[in-house]
């Protein structure tokens, strides 16, 4: 049962217009806000033809609420699954277009482009045009290039470059709403002003792109947001249907959502809707890879017509842990190095992290100041490791019962402790890239598509029964009766004689091993002749279009609901594959999710399903995740590595940038100099000044890495210990923040 | 004839063969089965058959008639069977010289070429693509190439239908648009590309659907001795399912009914499901005014008091009806499982299907299984799952491309093997899948083996099973062997001429292909109904194309040029093989509307999806709009959202209520919370269908449980 604390009761209290809420880490909003659309619902705010809608960031904060809510409104004797409908903004978006796809110039069957071929298209377009400017981008290269780099600069760098360029730049104009003609108005507009050289390229590119997607009557992900919208503004009568079958919007996350999608909720709302919006801004971590920002939700609760609420207060962590967190909001605000910063791009604000009152349901853990640790250490980034991963271990085989993580920066710094990990036997869960999960469904099918491709081949024949025997992986036993199986079915050299076999030809009665087999296991004769009749089945099935051979093959193989949501996906990825290459037949799709399973190409669905993540499902392991993949979730003991001054930078003259890329003159940032451009075409700049973009991206870049830094900091519940590298060079040093918290404990303790 | 008529139906049966009687009344009423009999009648009182016609929207809907005339012994001549566009074809045959001149066919002498849907789409994409490109035409919208062509042929073929001019196409759609300035210009560039065709096809005497109703319809039929030639030919009209054909074809009944010795109009209330195809419910009922008597039967023999509760509940839910006069529980006509998941929800079906074939005696052909949509993947599972049961399946879906057939693509890979100077080898993998569909027994691995050993890719080969190592003749067996010596054989034999003007036309190819090896007794295509039936459409495509194109592309042959057009999508598998006989011994597996124009009853109904979107939406297509063009919109007022909503409701509507009055016993409602894709369900009959089950509890009290 769910005792709301006195700040949440102010929130579930509320009776209508809007209201914004400023929440800590921990500080269990996800309930606050199943609470109250239950409450709403209970209460009977709602008609029989109208919903309560739930607006989320991720698919699986999508489960989580439909769960929670119907849980409560279960309780209260109310059908559930009635009167409220979640969704993601996307998801959203997509409801909103298919709803009136003629207004906004799309047939009905569009489709949507997965990332993956949406960035096919984008390359050939980038292609393209390096073909027809090779020595374009040269202005902006360093003079003291060797001819040596520069070649290396137009063989290697040069595409991933330009491709970057005109993704963000894409991405932003789309935020804008602008479309390619857009922007060729806007340039037409202020010809002989500046040379805005990036933005031409880019509009160049755009076009080339939008000609690809509507060509293949696509949109990409971006679209789906500004078309709906577009929809909106369209037909005012159906913007009131939407209004009248949504009268409450409550919406979680709203820290991260772009101006875009706020526009969308805002019209949908109107003056009279009500409006829920939830977030912590101090966790907007999204911003470089999305135009989403902060500062939307903070001037929403600064308005005046809004009623501002705050659930400070959180269970989650030890005192120790919040205190530290909460000095590094103070830090940030007082101490931060850079005036610009701590000025204007003000990080980290209030509301501080409170712990709950005495009596709670869920208090914070015992505090123990002690566990809590910010070393000065200088490892080298294999000491890190090694340290790092030794205390891990030992501290797990202490605490079998209770979760550890280590959090990391970036992918592949994750990879390295996997491996680390891998190789002293440690029990490790991986929470990187893509999840294993949904590589190991891209494995599977990708096994069977390849036996179905050769299905003359007796090792595939064994492969194939491992695969459909998948469940049975977890119980060691089983899993190496299984591998037996498999291993004597690979003798089956004439595979026919086991899949088809003629009259008295039965290879299950001749093989003298199988024969054996089967004398010694009375069960497995059933077991293969089910198998025999599902292989059938499979091979009959060949011939369809290869997605749909993935559906019929998915729903043989998987029965939990988040694998075949992958498989759906994988069906539909698959599809455009096939689209996109004619040509294609079975083995080129299987050697495509064999590159997907093997992670050595990305796709879509590896990231669109993920499962929601429960870390005490995992006690005893060690859980390496990206501090960006850890969002949400907590563990008893955390590490923090890698936080020195290349991954946490401070606005500091010894600090470098990843965006500003080595060959490139005056530390320019060149994909924000095109998004600077942009501002430029849009009025929001009086003028183009080159460097002021960088320089403001550079500023960015700082405050969302400190946020990223309290967002790792307040996964702890019990333990904490950050420590940080000094770079592949040697010549990297510790962040600033982490100095300043180390003096801070360092004080507290003494 | 064991018909149990009833003496409404035999009023309209016994008429005297004079005047004009309007029968109006819902599906499953007994009026195409009374209008049947009236055939035969007529032919019993002495009017002779030549002298009939009958008159559908469309050749499936003429079933009772073939079925009842079929029955009959003939009565002297046979009836003919026409639509509009084929009495236009007719027309425009006889009278081209008069028409062509009216019509402003560039040159009245050279005969006049029909162009099918596919040709058109053809002509149109060779016309217009370089056009579109050079110009970015069409810019805002989101649209593949295929898609485009065939709205804008929509467009002509309701200027025709409809009778409004066709340079009004673009203003009319755009002032019923809404959406920004920038959107509905998109409409200006349909404008041009419908004149830009229509110039074309006058120019070379080429003539659309659309080309085809106008010449007829204000060219040819307001001329007397053209109008008579057809009057005087057919003097007794029977005209079913009025309410699915177009405004024109009522026009010119309305004319014809002047001088006709007898005509029966056959209605069918709270129908008019083609509409996208230019359907006219409303002008057909104004045809009742030409009539000298209107008789309505008014009650249904077929469907249960619980199902006609039902169709209320789901009527009063989208406000069609103001309240229930129904007293029964919807719920004794009702099955329902929910489930979460799709495959779930299809072994429930498939469970429940047994159960009914294999306890309760109930023939598979009085067993329908209804979609919005099917997939191929739902098709696989529904038939494969069934097989399993001991039940057989069939699905019918047509207006699919040709590309999507199994079939039709293995007879383009035999096609290519046979042409090795085209120079498109088929992969192995396409000429595997070719075995296994030809070759009846020829399992997977087999032919896997077998392509391994007799073929070359690089020069699209198929070596002689001589040629393959005995161990694996062995493996692959005699008998399996010998069948594909004959294919192949066949094959190299056809392989003979190298030049381009020796090649025998495709459609002859596959017509030997198919008669002389692929169904024979050994071949897949002996015992494959559908196969054989994708085979019979592909080679009418062909041949029309043959027969409609004057020239192919450069270097090609027609041949080339349409296989290349069919691996684009451009061919659809829409040639309806007229009536085709229900088997008793299968279940019928089809999209909601296909199952509608059939116009048959059934037993039991199994809708599945029920959370699909499907149900109730219409057709968007942003280049063309079916209300917006058809006769009742006032030019000029725009297409409003609550338009929207109507339309949608009415769809549903419609729908439901015509499946249900083709149900005799059952419906049972399939659904999981996610649907095929993986998505959460919620569409408009579901949430009516959720309403009325609530009501129910409600009324009785009872714990809610979905």
């Amino acid at each position: 049962m769910f005792k709301p604390r006195k700040k949440q009761e102010a929130v579930i209290a509320f009776q209508g217009g809007k209201m914004g809420v400023s929440a800590v880490p921990g500080s269990g909003k996800t309930r606050t806000l199943s609470y109250l659309a239950s409450r709403l619902l209970i209460d009977g705010k709602v008609r029989e033809d109208q919903e309560i809608l739930i607006v989320t960031l991720v698919n699986s904060a999508v489960d989580n609420f439909s769960r929670q809510i119907s849980e409560f409104v279960r309780d209260a004797g109310l059908l559930p699954h009635f009167g409220y409908r979640v969704r993601t903004l996307h998801g959203l978006a997509n409801d909103i277009v298919r709803d009136r796809p003629s207004l906004v110039g799309l047939d009905e069957n569009f489709d949507i482009l997965s990332e993956n071929e949406a960035k096919t298209i984008l390359r050939d377009a980038a292609l393209a045009w390096i073909k027809a400017n090779p020595t374009a981008l040269d202005t902006y290269l360093r003079d003291d290039l060797s001819e040596n780099d520069y070649r290396k600069v137009r063989q290697r760098e040069l595409e991933r470059a330009v491709l970057n360029i005109a993704d963000g730049f894409i991405r932003q104009a789309k935020d804008a709403s602008l479309l390619p003609e857009d922007i060729r108005r806007l340039l037409d507009r202020r010809r002989g002003r500046e040379r805005l050289d990036l933005a031409e390229m880019c509009w160049e590119i755009y076009a080339a792109y939008q000609h690809g997607l509507n060509y293949r009557g696509a949109v990409d992900f971006q679209d789906l947001i500004r078309l709906a919208l577009a929809t909106l503004n369209a037909d005012a009568d159906y913007l009131a249907r939407l209004r009248s079958r949504w009268p409450y919007i409550l919406e979680d996350e709203a820290q991260d959502s772009s101006a875009l999608q706020e526009q969308i909720l805002r019209l949908i709302t109107g003056l009279d809707g009500h409006w829920v919006r939830v977030g912590d801004p101090n966790q907007a971590i999204y911003e470089t890879f999305t135009t989403a920002s902060p500062e939307y939700l903070r001037q929403f609760v600064a308005r005046a017509d809004v009623q501002a609420r705050e659930l400070p207060n959180s269970g989650r962590s030890t005192k120790s842990i919040i205190k530290l967190a909460n000095h590094l909001i103070d830090w940030s605000m007082k101490r931060h190095p850079s005036q610009a910063v701590r000025e204007e791009k003000r990080p980290l604000l209030p509301p501080l992290i409170e712990p709950v009152a005495k009596g709670d349901a869920q208090p914070n853990p015992k505090d123990r100041p002690d566990e809590v640790h910010v070393r000065l250490d200088p490892y080298t980034p294999s000491d890190e490791i090694e340290t790092v991963v030794r205390s891990a271990r030992a501290w797990i085989e202490e605490h079998p019962d209770e979760t550890l993580a280590i959090l990391v920066p970036r992918n592949d710094r994750g990879s390295e402790f996997v491996q680390a990990l891998q190789k002293l036997d440690v029990p490790v869960v991986e929470l990187l890239r893509s999840t294993t999960s949904a590589r190991q469904i891209a494995g599977s099918l990708t096994l069977i598509l390849e036996h179905l491709a050769q299905a003359v081949d007796p090792a595939r024949l064994g492969r194939s029964f491992e695969v459909w025997k998948r469940d049975e992986r977890g119980d060691s036993d089983q899993k190496a009766s299984v591998k037996r199986v498999a291993q004597l079915l690979g003798r089956a050299v004439q595979v026919e004689t086991f899949v088809y076999p003629a009259l008295d030809q039965d290879w299950l009665d001749r093989d003298a091993q199988m024969v054996e087999a089967l004398d010694a296991d009375p069960g497995l004769r059933d077991t293969l002749e089910t198998f025999r009749t599902t292989l059938r089945r499979w091979q009959a099935a060949v011939m369809l279009p290869v997605d749909q051979l993935v559906l019929t093959l998915a729903q043989d193989l998987f029965h939990d609901p988040l694998d075949l949501a992958i498989a759906y996906s994988v069906a539909v990825a698959l599809r455009q594959e096939a689209e996109a290459h004619p040509e294609w037949r079975l083995p080129d799709f299987a050697s495509y999710l064999r590159s997907v399973a093997r992670n050595e190409r990305s796709a879509a669905f590896l990231s669109e399903n993920e499962p929601e993540f429960d870390p005490d499902a995992h006690k005893g392991k060690v859980t390496v995740a990206t501090m960006h993949k850890a969002k949400g979730l907590e563990w008893d003991r955390v590490y923090l590595t890698s936080v020195n001054n290349y991954d946490f930078p401070s606005d500091e003259a010894h600090d470098t940038y990843m965006s500003e890329t080595w060959y490139v003159r005056d530390h320019l940032n060149l994909d924000a100099e095109a998004r600077g451009q942009l501002q430029v075409l849009r009025g929001e700049l009086e003028q183009y000044v080159e460097g002021q973009a960088s320089r403001d991206a550079r500023l960015d870049y700082v405050a969302e890495r400190l946020r990223l830094l309290y967002v790792g900091i307040t996964r702890a519940r019990k333990e904490l210990i950050i420590t940080w590298n000094t770079g592949r060079n040697g010549d990297k040093v510790a962040a600033s923040p982490l100095v300043a918290l180390h003096h801070f404990w360092g004080k507290e303790r003494s | 004839m064991d018909f149990e008529l009833n003496p409404l139906q035999r009023a309209v049966i016994e008429r005297p063969p004079q005047g004009t009687v309007f029968l109006q009344g819902m599906a499953g009423s007994g009026k195409s089965t009374a209008a049947a009999q009236r055939v035969l009648a007529l032919i019993g009182q002495g009017v002779s058959a030549s002298d009939i016609l009958i008159m559908v929207p469309q050749r499936t809907l003429a079933r009772p008639y073939v079925q009842a005339l079929e029955a009959a012994p003939s009565a002297g001549g046979t009836v003919r069977v026409a639509t509009l566009a084929g009495l236009a074809r007719q027309a425009i045959q006889v009278f081209y010289p008069l028409a062509a001149q009216r019509a402003g066919f560039r040159d009245p002498l050279v005969a006049p070429t029909f162009l099918s849907l596919e040709a058109a789409q053809y002509f149109m994409a060779r016309l217009l693509t370089p056009i579109i490109n050079a110009e970015g035409l069409f810019a805002s919208v989101t649209i593949d190439r295929n898609r485009l062509y065939s709205q804008i042929l929509d467009n002509l073929n309701k200027a025709a239908v409809v009778g409004f001019q066709i340079d009004e196409i673009g203003a009319r759609l755009r002032d019923a648009a809404q959406g920004d300035e920038e959107q509905r210009r998109v409409f200006e560039d349909v404008q041009r590309c419908a004149l830009i065709f229509r110039e074309y096809c006058l120019e070379n005497g080429l003539l659309d659907y659309s080309l085809q109703i106008e010449v007829f319809v204000q060219h040819l039929w307001p001329v007397k001795p053209v109008r008579e030639y057809l009057t005087r030919q057919y003097r007794h009209l029977i005209y079913d399912n009025i309410e699915e054909d177009v405004p024109a074809a009522h026009d010119l009944v309305r004319d014809w009914l002047v001088t006709c010795g007898s005509a029966l109009l056959v209605y069918d209330t709270e129908a008019g499901f083609r509409r996208f195809l230019g359907a006219d419910p409303v002008s057909a009922a104004d045809l009742a005014a030409s009539a000298d008597e209107i008789v309505p039967f008014e009650s249904s023999l077929v469907t249960s008091a619980p199902l006609r509760a039902f169709g209320e509940a789901l009527a009063v839910s989208v406000g069609r009806l103001p309240e229930l006069t129904e007293p029964a529980d919807p719920r004794e006509a009702l099955a329902y499982d929910d489930s979460r998941y799709f495959p779930q929800m299809i072994d429930g079906v498939v469970s429940r299907i047994a159960n009914l074939v294999h306890d309760e005696g109930v023939l598979p052909s009085e067993i329908v299984i209804i979609a919005p949509f099917v997939s191929d993947a739902l098709q696989f599972m529904l038939i494969n799952r069934l097989n399993e049961a001991g039940i057989r399946a069939r699905a019918h879906r047509p207006s699919r491309a040709l590309r999507q057939e199994q079939a039709s693509r293995a007879l383009l890979t035999f096609a290519k093997l046979a042409h090795p100077r085209w120079r498109q080898f088929p992969a192995d993998v396409d000429v595997t899948h070719a075995l296994v569909q030809a070759i009846e027994s020829l399992d997977l691995v087999r032919a896997q083996l077998l392509v391994n050993h007799v073929y070359t890719h690089k020069s699209g080969t198929l070596g002689p099973f001589s040629s393959v190592p005995a161990s694996v003749q062995e493996r692959i067996s005699y008998l399996l062997g010998d069948r594909y010596e004959t294919l192949r054989a066949w094959l190299a034999a056809v392989n003979q001429s190298e030049e381009p003007a020796d090649e025998a036309p495709l459609d002859h190819f596959w017509s030997r292909l198919f008669g002389e090896v692929l169904s024979q007794p050994g071949f897949g295509f002996h015992d494959d109904v559908s196969a054989a039936e994708v085979a019979a459409n592909m080679i009418d495509s062909t041949r029309r194309f043959r027969q409609t194109i004057p020239s192919a592309g450069e270097g090609k042959t027609f041949a080339q040029e349409y296989v290349e057009l069919v691996e684009q999508g451009v061919f659809a598998d829409q040639y309806l093989r007229s009536w085709e006989l229900t088997d008793p011994d299968t279940v019928l597996i089809a999209p909601a509307y296909t199952f509608l124009m059939r116009n048959v009853l059934v037993d039991y109904q199994f809708w599945i999806s029920v959370g699909a979107p499907g149900w109730s939406q219409r057709l968007y297509q942003p280049l063309t709009h079916p209300y917006v063009l058809s006769r009742e919109w006032l030019p000029g007022r725009p297409w409003t959202d609550a338009d929207e909503v109507a339309a949608g409701q009415d769809v549903l509507y419609r729908l439901t209520l015509g499946l249900v009055r083709r149900c005799r016993r059952g419906i049972y409602l399939g659904f999981s919370e996610l649907g095929e894709q993986g998505r959460e369900q919620r569409g408009l009959l579901l949430m009516s269908i959720q309403q009325m089950l609530r009501r129910l509890h409600h009324e009785q009290g009872e714990e809610p449980h979905v």
